[in-house]
C-alpha cells in the first residue's frame, strides 16, 4: 500500500543531492572505534538506480566508516515482502535491516523472525520519543522493541479537480466542493459519472487493498469499540466480528456504490494501488482513497498537474470519523548481536531516521523538497512518527520554503488531523493482511454480484478468519 | 522436402474434385486466420509501447499517435536490462546443457540399460511428473541454502537436470530406438557410457532438439526460483527483472508494456534464428520416432 | 549352458548393473535434491502443525480436515475442475485441428508452423501482462476497442465470475496450442504416405482417411498429451494470480493458488499449504490411474 512509493519519492529526491557536499563537520568524528561487527543493509540502491542515489548511499557508508571504523557495511539489494522474507529469516540469510509495512511487525515478532533493538535505542536516548502507537506496533508484550518507524501516513482521499470542475462541483474560488461524508461521496460520484462519463471513485478491490480500504469505511460506519472488526475477549482470545449491523451496513454501502450509484471504475476487482493512481492521474476517475504520502503518484508519476490535484480528509460515516494511519518501519534480522544492533541504530541515525538534526539531514530534506517541486509533485508536510517538536518544526520550515501548491487544497486534510476533528486509527491489531484478504473477497462479491447476500458473505469471511485467528494465536 | 507436394491426408489425386479443392482453400484461409490470431497480440503490444500513460489509459485507438522511440529508450534505461539479457543467456545455456546430459543419462538408464531395480526409479520419476512442483519450493530453497548455492546460477542449471518430464521423453524415445543397433555397439566393445555418446545420442537429435526447446523456453521464462536464488541486481535474469518491475507499484502501465516487449524480443530472435531446426526436427521425426 | 558359464554371465550382469546405476547416479542425485527430498518434506509437513518451516507437532490429518472444510477450498476445487473442463473443451482438439490444417498445406508450411509456435516461446509472465490489457474493462481495453468497432459498448471481463476461467484458458491456449500442434504434426508425419496413397487408390474419401488412418495413428500420442494437459492445467496457478488475483470473489482461485496463499500469502502456514498440494497430487494420481486402467493395453503409463 504505502511502502514502495515512500521509498521511491525519497530516492528520487535524493538524486538532487548529487554534488552537494553534505558531510557536516560532526560527521567526520570517530564515535566508537571499538565497535566491531558486520551488518548487511537491505534496500540498498541497485546498480540500475540513478547515480546520485547510489552516491548518496555510498556517502552514508563513508560517514559510517568514519564514525565507526570497525563496522563493516555490506550492501544488499533486498526488498521486503512477507513471502520472501520468511524463508530467508529461517535460512539465516536475512539482511540485518529491512523495511516491512506496519501490517507485518506483530506477525514477525510473534513468530520470532525479527531482532530486538531495545537496548540499542536506549543507548541512543530515543526510546521515549516514539509516539506510543508506534511503540505498540513495534514491541512485543514485554515492551521489547523490534522496529523503528521510517515514516507514517494518514489515509484520506485524492481528488482530480479537472473532473470536479467538469461536473460543476467547484465553488466561486475554483476550489472543489468535495464530499464530507460517505453518503455525499456516493452522490457526488453519481453527478461526476453523469456529467463526465468517468468513474466517480476508483476502488482498488484486489488482494489486500480492497479490505484495507474497507476497514476504514467500516470504522466510519461504527465498527469500533465493541463492534470492532477484531478484538480480544476476556480470556485473551482474539475474536473477529464482521457481522455486526454496522459492518453489514458498511458492506451494503459498498454494494450500493456499484449497483445503486454505479460510480466505481470498470475493473475494480483487478485494480491495484498503482492502477488506482493511474486512473485518477489520467482523468479516468475523480476520487481515490489514498494517503498523504502518495500525492506524487497521480501528479508527478501519472501526469496530473499539481493545480488539478487535492487531498481531502477521509469522508465521515454516520457513526464515526476515522482515518487509517500507518507507514513503513525498519526491522532487523532475528540473529543480530548487541553490537550489530548498536551499529544499525548508528546507521539509521546517519540516514536521519532517528530524531536528530544535523546539517546533512537538513540539507537532505531541502533537496528532497526541491526535487519534488522540480518534477511536479506537491510539496506538503509529512506526518512525523516521532513526538519531537524541534525535529518536526524544522521539517515544517523547509516545506514552507519550497511549497508549490495552494495549501487550501490540503488544508482540511491537515487541519482535521491537527485539530483532532478526525480520529487517527492504526490498522487492525493482528494479522491485518489476512483480514484484508478475507474482506476483499466479500467486497468483490458484492460489487460483482448484484443480488449477493451481504450478511452471508460476511459470515463466511468471519468464520474463515476466526479459524485463522484460532490457528495462529488462540490455539497456538 | 519438396515444398509444393501434398504430404498430408489430401493427395495430388484429390485435387481433381472441386469440393476438395474448395476445402483446401478453406484450410489455407484458416491457417492464415490462425497466424493472425497468433501474431496480433505481439504487434499490438509493440504498438502500445509507443503510447504514453495518458494515451494508453484513455485512447480507444490501436495505432499510437506518435511513433517516437523515445518511450522505449526511456524504459530501457529505467530497466537497465542489457545486463539482465546476459544473465538470462548464461542461465539458459547452462540449463539446456544440464537438461540434456542428466535427464538423458537417466532416461538412458531406465529406457535402455534397465539394470535390476530400474522400475523403482521409473515409477518414482512418473510420480514426480504428477507432483506439483511449486509446493516443494520452500524445502528446495532450504536445500539450496544448506549447500551454499545461493546467489549463483548453479542451482538453476542443476534444477533443469532434474526434470521428470524430460526424463520420460528421453526414456520413451530411447525405447523406440532399434535395440539391435545398441546391441551391436555393445558387441563392438563399447562401454555403456560410450554407446550412449556414440550411438544413442547421435540417433537422438530430434528428441534433444525438442527438449532443448522446452528447456530454453522454461529457463528463459522461469522467475520464481531465480527470484529467490539470484539475490541482488548483479545476476538477475530478464524475467526476474520483469517480475520485480511488475511488483514495483510505481511503474506505469505503458512502461510495463514496453518491458513486456523487451522480455519478448530475445526469445523471438532466438526462435527466428533456430526456427528451422526447432520446428522441423520436432516435425520430421517426432516424439515417438 | 554350464554352471560356470551361468556364473560368468551373472557376474557380467552384475557388473553391467553397477555400471548402469553409476550412469544414472548423477540424475538420481539431482532428482533427490531438487524433487524427491523437498517433496517428501512437503508431505511430512502436511501432517504437522508448522511454524514457518519448522514442524511444531504431529497432528495427523488435522491440516487436511481444516483445509477441506473451508468454502474457499471447495470453490478452488470446483474452479480447478472448471479450468480442466474449459481447457479440454477449448484446448484439446484445437492443436489436433491445427496440426491437420497445417499438415495439409503445401506452400508456406514452414511459415505457418513458425507462426503458430511463436506464442509458445514467449514468457508466461509477459504473456499474462500483455493479455491483461486486452481484457481491461476500460474503454481503452483492446477487446473493448475491437468490439467497439462492431458497435458493442465497453464491457468488463475480469470482474465477471462466469468469464474469468474461460478467459484464462483462452490465454493459455493462445500460448500453448501451437506448440502442441507441432507435436501432433510430428506424430502425423510418421504416418507413411503410402498408406494414404493406397487408401486413395482404394477410393477412400478424405474424411475416411482422416478417420481411419490419421486419427488412429495419433491416438496414443493424444492420450499422452491429454493426461499431460490435465496434469498441467490442474496445477494452474500463476495465470490467475497475475491476471485476476483469484478474483472476483475467488471465482478464478485454483487449488495451487490456494496452496500458494496458505504458504506465501501472509498466512505462512506451510502445513496447510502442503496439505492442499498433497490433495492435488492425490487427485492427479487417481485420474492417472483411471486413465491407465482404461488404456491398459496401449498405455505404457503403468
Amino acid at each position: 500500500m504505502s511502502r514502495m512509493f515512500k521509498m521511491v519519492s525519497l530516492l528520487l529526491a535524493l538524486c538532487m543531492l548529487c554534488g552537494i557536499p553534505f558531510v557536516s563537520a560532526g560527521a567526520e568524528e570517530v564515535i566508537d572505534a571499538d565497535l566491531t561487527c558486520t551488518i548487511t543493509l537491505g534496500n540498498w540502491p541497485p546498480d540500475t538506480a540513478p547515480q546520485a542515489e547510489k552516491d548518496l548511499f555510498e556517502n552514508y557508508k563513508a560517514i559510517m566508516a568514519k564514525q565507526y571504523p570497525n563496522v563493516t557495511l555490506v550492501p544488499d539489494y533486498y526488498s521486503y515482502t512477507l513471502s520472501n522474507y520468511v524463508p530467508m529469516a529461517k535460512g539465516g540469510t536475512a539482511p540485518s535491516i529491512f523495511q516491512p509495512p506496519f501490517t507485518d511487525p506483530q506477525l514477525l515478532i510473534s513468530q520470532h523472525l525479527v531482532g530486538d533493538v531495545t537496548d540499542a535505542l536506549e543507548q541512543f536516548g530515543v526510546l521515549d520519543q516514539f509516539s506510543p502507537s508506534y511503540v505498540e506496533m513495534l514491541a512485543d508484550e514485554n515492551g521489547r522493541i523490534y522496529g523503528l518507524p521510517r515514516d507514517g501516513y494518514v489515509l484520506g482521499m485524492h481528488i482530480n479537480i479537472e473532473l470536479f470542475r467538469e461536473a460543476g462541483l467547484v465553488d466561486s474560488d475554483g476550489l472543489p466542493i468535495y464530499p464530507k461524508t460517505l453518503q455525499e461521496l456516493a452522490e457526488y460520484g453519481q453527478i461526476i459519472r453523469e456529467k463526465t462519463g468517468k468513474a466517480g471513485l476508483v476502488f482498488p478491490a484486489s488482494e489486500a487493498y480492497g479490505g484495507w480500504l474497507f476497514t476504514n469505511i467500516a470504522w466510519n460506519f461504527g465498527c469500533v469499540g465493541e463492534n470492532a472488526l477484531e478484538y480480544q475477549d476476556e480470556d485473551g482470545r482474539w475474536v473477529c466480528n464482521f457481522t455486526s449491523p454496522e459492518c453489514i451496513a458498511a458492506m451494503e454501502y459498498m454494494r450500493d456504490l456499484r449497483w445503486k450509484y454505479d460510480i466505481l471504475n470498470a475493473d475494480a476487482t483487478t485494480t491495484d494501488w498503482a492502477g488506482a493512481h493511474s486512473l485518477l492521474g489520467t482523468g479516468e476517475a475523480a476520487m481515490n482513497f489514498a494517503a498523504d504520502d502518495s500525492v506524487d503518484q497521480p501528479t508527478a508519476n501519472k501526469g496530473l498537474p499539481v493545480e488539478d490535484f487535492a487531498l481531502i480528509p477521509f469522508p465521515a460515516g454516520d457513526a464515526g470519523r476515522y482515518a487509517l494511519a500507518g507507514g513503513t518501519c525498519y526491522m532487523f534480522s532475528p540473529d543480530i548481536t548487541a553490537d550489530q544492533a548498536t551499529a544499525l541504530m548508528a546507521y539509521l541515525k546517519i540516514l536521519g531516521k532517528l530524531p536528530f538534526l544535523d546539517d546533512s539531514i537538513i540539507a537532505g530534506m531541502r533537496a528532497d523538497y526541491a526535487a519534488k517541486r522540480d518534477r511536479g509533485a506537491p510539496v506538503i508536510p509529512a506526518i512525523s512518527a516521532w513526538n519531537d517538536a524541534e525535529y518536526n518544526a524544522a521539517k515544517q520550515a523547509i516545506v514552507d520554503e519550497f511549497s508549490n501548491v495552494d495549501m487550501r487544497l490540503y488544508a482540511d486534510f491537515f487541519d482535521s488531523i491537527s485539530e483532532g476533528t478526525i480520529t487517527l486509527k492504526s490498522e487492525e491489531p493482528v494479522f491485518a493482511q489476512q483480514l484484508y484478504r478475507e474482506l476483499t473477497a466479500v467486497v468483490q462479491r458484492v460489487i460483482t454480484k448484484e443480488g449477493a447476500d451481504v450478511e452471508k458473505a460476511l459470515r463466511k469471511a468471519e468464520e474463515s478468519f476466526q479459524e485463522y485467528l484460532d490457528d495462529e494465536i488462540n490455539d497456538y | 522436402m519438396k515444398s509444393a507436394q501434398h504430404t498430408g491426408v489430401i493427395r495430388e489425386y484429390d485435387l481433381h474434385a472441386a469440393s476438395v479443392k474448395a476445402g483446401y482453400g478453406v484450410i489455407i484461409f484458416l491457417c492464415c486466420l490462425t497466424v493472425m490470431l497468433a501474431v496480433f497480440p505481439l504487434v499490438w503490444v509493440i504498438l502500445a509501447g509507443f503510447k504514453d500513460l495518458k494515451e494508453f489509459v484513455s485512447s480507444t485507438r490501436i495505432i499510437p499517435e506518435s511513433f517516437s522511440t523515445e518511450p522505449f529508450t526511456t524504459t530501457w534505461s529505467q530497466l537497465g536490462i542489457a545486463k539482465n539479457y546476459l544473465n538470462s543467456l548464461i542461465s539458459v545455456a547452462g540449463s539446456v546443457a544440464c537438461a540434456l546430459i542428466f535427464n538423458g543419462l537417466l532416461g538412458y538408464g531406465i529406457g535402455i540399460l534397465k539394470p535390476r531395480g530400474y522400475k523403482v526409479v521409473k515409477r518414482l520419476v512418473m510420480i514426480s511428473l504428477l507432483m506439483p512442483a511449486t509446493i516443494s519450493i520452500v524445502p528446495l530453497f532450504m536445500n539450496i541454502q544448506k549447500f551454499q548455492m545461493g546467489n549463483s546460477f548453479l542451482p538453476l542449471w542443476l534444477s533443469f537436470g532434474a526434470n521428470a518430464m524430460y526424463v520420460i521423453l528421453f526414456e520413451q524415445f530411447f525405447e523406440s530406438l532399434p535395440a539391435s543397433i545398441i546391441e551391436a555397439s555393445r558387441m563392438d566393445g563399447c562401454s555403456q557410457l560410450q554407446s550412449f555418446f556414440h550411438i544413442v545420442l547421435p540417433l537422438s537429435k530430434p528428441i534433444c532438439a525438442v527438449i532443448s526447446i522446452f528447456a530454453i523456453n522454461a529457463s528463459w521464462s522461469d522467475f520464481l526460483l531465480p527470484y529467490l536464488v539470484l539475490r541482488g541486481a548483479e545476476k538477475q535474469t530478464v524475467m526476474v527483472r520483469l517480475f520485480v518491475f511488475s511488483t514495483e507499484q510505481t511503474v506505469n502501465a505503458d512502461a510495463m508494456m514496453r518491458s513486456v516487449v523487451f522480455a519478448m524480443i530475445p526469445p523471438i530472435i532466438l526462435f527466428f534464428i533456430f526456427q528451422k531446426q526447432l520446428t522441423e526436427n520436432a516435425v520430421s521425426v517426432g516424439i515417438k520416432g | 549352458m554350464s554352471r560356470q558359464e551361468k556364473q560368468i554371465r551373472t557376474h557380467a550382469k552384475l557388473a553391467g548393473d553397477i555400471q548402469s546405476w553409476m550412469i544414472m547416479l548423477p540424475g538420481l542425485l539431482l532428482m533427490t535434491f531438487f524433487v524427491w527430498e523437498p517433496l517428501f518434506e512437503s508431505i511430512r509437513m502436511s501432517l504437522y502443525k508448522t511454524r514457518n518451516v519448522e514442524l511444531v507437532r504431529f497432528i495427523g490429518l488435522d491440516n487436511f480436515i481444516s483445509v477441506t472444510g473451508k468454502d474457499d477450498f471447495l470453490q478452488a476445487l470446483q474452479n480447478t475442475f472448471s479450468y480442466t473442463f474449459w481447457s479440454l473443451l477449448i484446448g484439446f482438439a484445437l492443436p489436433v485441428l491445427l496440426a491437420m490444417l497445417i499438415g495439409e498445406t503445401t506452400r508456406g508450411k514452414g511459415f505457418f508452423r513458425t507462426a503458430v509456435y511463436l506464442p509458445n516461446m514467449l514468457p508466461g509472465l509477459a504473456v499474462i501482462i500483455l493479455w491483461s490489457a486486452f481484457f481491461s474493462g476500460e474503454r481503452s481495453g483492446v477487446m473493448n476497442i475491437l468490439l467497439g468497432k462492431l458497435g458493442v459498448l465497453p464491457q468488463s471481463y475480469l470482474t465477471r465470475a462466469e468469464l474469468v476461467i474461460p478467459i484464462i484458458i483462452v490465454i493459455a491456449t493462445w500460448k500453448g496450442a501451437g506448440a502442441t500442434a507441432l507435436i501432433y504434426m510430428a506424430g502425423m508425419s510418421s504416418i507413411s504416405p503410402e498408406l494414404y496413397e493406397a487408401a486413395a487408390i482404394d477410393g477412400a474419401s478424405v474424411w475416411r482417411r482422416i478417420l481411419h488412418i490419421l486419427l488412429p495413428a495419433i491416438r496414443k500420442l493424444a492420450g499422452t498429451l491429454l493426461i499431460l494437459q490435465i496434469i498441467s492445467v490442474f496445477q494452474i496457478m500463476y495465470e490467475p494470480m497475475v491476471l485476476t488475483k483469484g478474483g472476483p470473489d475467488n471465482a478464478s482461485l485454483s487449488l495451487m493458488q490456494l496452496m500458494w496463499q496458505y504458504a506465501f500469502g501472509g498466512a505462512m502456514n506451510y502445513g496447510k499449504a502442503s496439505a492442499v498440494a498433497v490433495i492435488v497430487t492425490l487427485i492427479l494420481l487417481v485420474m492417472t490411474a483411471v486413465y491407465s486402467y482404461f488404456n491398459r493395453k496401449e498405455s505404457d503409463w503403468d
